[in-house]
């Protein structure tokens, strides 16, 4: 399964990348904001992407809503992971179509509990 | 004729009107007799001067005032940088542990695929089901497991040590945030006194000048979430939300 991790943040990214690794995800690729994932997820077969909201240039916001725009993208699964903690975003985020939606900071066993949900439900 | 009447017109006023009258300066005399009746306010006067005293003092000490000029001039920017050098040593320190992390994983994957290898010959040994074949292999296996677990432990310990000493960040990122947030509370008092100084009481503005907290969406980790009702305390509260919306 190809994974795209994206956040400005290059220890976040490192962070989530292990984590996913001992979760079994082998393949994964990274980016630092929206407008560099989305050239990235159009171009090559990913199967998954773990986004942050908060990121100079394009917000995961806002990949998340071009994702769900593109119909050869919009059945990829995006979960979010941010220190956005206002009920006004994660409803909106529920709106646009997230699957998962994890507040910063997190554990191991939340990333692992929300995974196992998202494939879970896509079965 | 009482004192106060004495006060009011003096021997010298009194034979200058005559004086006025006798050479025909109607004018004069007029003028005379209005100064008389008008006296000068004398505590009029000495409020206008120290008021014109207060005035001066306060544009000379704000003039004087050279620590805010140091505030905005050096301070400020010094404060600049000594956040940028938090970021920059937590980031550092992020790097190293997690290049020391990286490199214990391996290493702890390595003993626990050598320890998975002689357990089935070490547990035939246990139960004294082993051949002299299999004993011959699991003494050579262990020989190895032992090898490689000295060799090993002694590379995590070192790392181990590595991740340790990056965390050396929380004292001198401490030290320079400490020094930031005096230098807050310092210009905040400044800007108080400039606000004083122009006569607008710091309670005056407070209501009109708080902080709209949430006007951007976007807002970052948020740090006093219990003083807060917009947003969630921790991840069971997103999930709470998400299924109240039936996600």
């Amino acid at each position: 399964m190809k994974v795209l991790v994206v956040d400005d943040f290059s220890t976040m990214r490192r962070i989530v990348k292990n984590l996913l690794r001992d979760l079994g995800f082998t393949n994964i690729q990274e980016a630092d904001d929206g407008s560099t994932a989305l050239p990235m997820l159009q171009g090559g077969d990913f199967d998954f992407v773990v986004t942050d909201w908060n990121m100079p240039g394009m917000q995961g916001i806002d990949l998340l809503k071009a994702i769900r725009a593109d119909s050869s993208l919009a059945h990829i699964p995006v979960l979010l992971i941010t220190a956005e903690a206002k009920k006004e975003q994660i409803v909106m985020a529920a709106q646009a179509g997230v699957n998962g939606y994890i507040v910063k900071p997190f554990t191991a066993a939340t990333l692992k509990t929300k995974l196992d949900k998202i494939f879970e439900r896509l079965g | 004729m009482s004192m106060s009447m004495m006060g009011r017109v003096s021997l010298e006023q009194a034979k200058s009107l005559v004086e006025f009258l006798e050479t025909d300066q109607q004018e004069e005399a007029d003028a005379l007799i209005a100064e008389i009746q008008n006296p000068i306010n004398s505590e009029l006067f000495a409020e206008i001067g120290k008021l014109t005293r207060q005035l001066h003092d306060s544009l000379t000490n704000f003039n004087l005032d050279s620590r805010l000029n140091d505030l905005a001039t050096a301070e400020i920017p010094d404060a600049k940088e000594r956040l940028n050098y938090v970021i920059t040593r937590t980031e550092e320190a992020a790097n190293k542990t997690m290049d020391a992390v990286e490199s214990i994983f391996p290493v702890v994957d390595k003993i626990s695929d050598q320890v998975r290898a002689v357990n089935p010959a070490w547990a035939k040994l246990m139960n004294n089901e082993i051949d002299l074949k299999d004993f011959k292999s699991l003494c050579v296996d262990i020989d190895s497991l032992l090898i490689t677990t000295g060799k090993e432990t002694a590379t995590i310990h070192s790392l181990m040590t590595d991740v340790l000493m990056a965390q050396d960040f929380q004292d001198l990122t401490g030290q320079v945030i400490r020094k930031v947030i005096d230098l807050v509370r310092e210009v905040e008092d400044s800007l108080i006194n400039m606000l004083t100084a122009f006569g607008i009481s710091s309670d005056d503005v407070k209501g009109s000048a708080a902080p709209k907290v949430g006007d951007n969406l976007v807002e970052g980790p948020i740090v006093n979430t219990e003083d807060r009702d917009d947003v969630v305390e921790d991840q069971d509260d997103v999930d709470d939300l998400l299924s109240s919306l039936g996600f």
